[in-house]
């Protein structure tokens, strides 16, 4: 069996000195689909920022393919992409939002790559690439905004509520790019949501989180 | 009332008979206000970035002082400066007194809090989900910064046009630093007070159009930038 891609081991954090997640062990495999339900608070996106390097635990370790505690490191954090509950869209053009991640790792703007991803998530390049951030509906900015994660043909995609708040063309679409990222790249996903039978629906094995802790993987 | 009148008809004829002394005065306003303006942005914008960005001891007595320098009073600061680069100041050797240099760096030192309070305000009041955004897009730390400076581009701008509209009205700095010496410092507004002295309210009005019309410029710019800003 190959090596998970993620392993956590004994990890806690807190904040202001209060528990809010305790993973003694959890394995993530590559390429697999994984979903996180569980009620507000139950530390769902403690656990994702984790997950993107964004945080380093209190305590324990966040191994990714094997390296430990890789939070620092640009480069890991560059093989993840995590789309949060309430995206932040830069203030310039769509073309130029999509392509932001590829000009950090010194890319030149691929237009090809950006009109690609654009109809991944179903937004007509040809109406879309050259509109200013303001101009978009709160679906369609979503989608711009996963358009961005997508680009990068990330290792690892993290979806923290992508479909919160969106109309159902926006949901499904959302779900079909985050399919094709798998199918076209192997990304491996995780997605949190409220919606059960969305998350039964798209994901390989869905882990439950009440109070910090792991319920029951099923 | 006639003379108003007659002033204001004769102000239209200097303007549009492109009369070399009014051009003067435009063309060296023009000249200090942009160097002014150059220096503000050049030595503001990293400062209020700093300051907005950064935690560090004695930050909150900065953001006072800078706050408080909002309203400095222009003819404390001629007489600061011109006492700085008389032949007897500190700064004297440099002959910058009576020059254009010499009254940009007062008006410099009139538009630098301006500056440096709007950006640290933008920065401030920057949305909180840049940052995790940027990192988790692959950004390095330098380029996070630079990234963050370019979201409140906006708001930069709208300290610049502040800024300068502030520059451009002053009359104290230009008056004492740079001494009001026709065809060489003299500027829209210290010209407006001579000619009215002497009164030829003609070269006032025609001044004094032109500078409505930076102001209207001014406001204007703000008018856009803000509601660009807002979005």
């Amino acid at each position: 069996m190959s090596m998970p891609l993620y392993q956590l081991r004994d990890v806690i954090q807190e904040y202001g000195g209060r528990e809010v997640l305790c993973v003694p062990e959890l394995d993530l495999p590559v390429g697999r689909i994984t979903g996180l339900a569980g009620p507000n608070g139950s530390g769902k996106s403690t656990l994702m920022r984790l997950l993107a390097f964004l945080e380093i635990p209190l305590r324990g370790v966040v191994r990714f393919a094997g390296n430990g505690n890789a939070g620092s490191d640009c480069g890991v954090r560059r093989e993840v992409s995590l789309l949060t509950q309430e995206p932040y869209l830069l203030k310039r053009s769509v073309a130029a939002n999509v392509a932001y991640g590829l000009k950090v790792r010194g890319h030149g703007p691929s237009k090809e790559r950006v009109g690609h991803v654009l109809e991944m998530v179903g937004l007509d390049p040809k109406l879309f690439m050259h509109r200013a951030w303001y101009e978009l509906s709160g679906g369609e900015a979503q989608r711009v905004v996963l358009a961005a994660r997508l680009v990068l043909q990330p290792k690892v995609l993290l979806l923290d509520e992508p479909t919160a708040s969106l109309d159902e063309v926006s949901v499904e679409r959302i779900h079909h790019a985050a399919m094709a990222a798998r199918e076209q790249w192997g990304t491996t996903l995780v997605v949190v949501s409220h919606d059960m039978g969305w998350l039964r629906n798209m994901c390989d094995e869905i882990i439950h989180l009440r109070g910090g802790r792991i319920q029951q993987p099923s | 009332m006639d003379y108003l009148l007659d002033g204001l008809l004769q102000a239209f004829v200097l303007l549009f008979t492109g009369n070399e002394e009014t051009y003067s005065a435009v063309s060296v306003t023009v000249m200090v206000s942009s160097l002014s303006i150059v220096c503000c942005l050049g030595i503001g914008a990293p400062l209020g970035f700093l300051l907005g960005h950064s935690e560090f001891p004695g930050r909150k007595a900065l953001r006072m002082l800078t706050d408080t320098m909002l309203s400095f009073p222009t003819v404390v600061i001629g007489l600061l400066v011109y006492a700085m680069l008389s032949s007897k100041g500190p700064l004297g050797g440099l002959g910058l007194l009576f020059t254009i240099p010499g009254i940009a760096v007062g008006q410099t030192l009139l538009g630098l809090p301006i500056v440096i309070a709007m950006t640290a305000s933008a920065v401030e009041n920057m949305d909180a989900r840049l940052k995790p955004t940027l990192r988790t897009l692959g950004a390095s730390p330098r380029q996070v910064l630079l990234t963050t400076l370019w979201e409140a581009r906006f708001h930069m701008a709208l300290a610049a046009v502040a800024a300068y509209g502030r520059i451009v009205s002053e009359i104290g700095i230009s008056m004492m630093v740079g001494g009001n010496i026709k065809w060489h410092t003299r500027t829209i507004t210290t010209a407006i007070a001579l000619e009215t002295g002497k009164g030829q309210f003609a070269m006032g009005i025609a001044l004094g159009l032109v500078l409505l019309l930076v102001a209207f410029i001014v406001n204007l710019s703000v008018v856009g930038l803000r509601r660009m800003a807002e979005r």
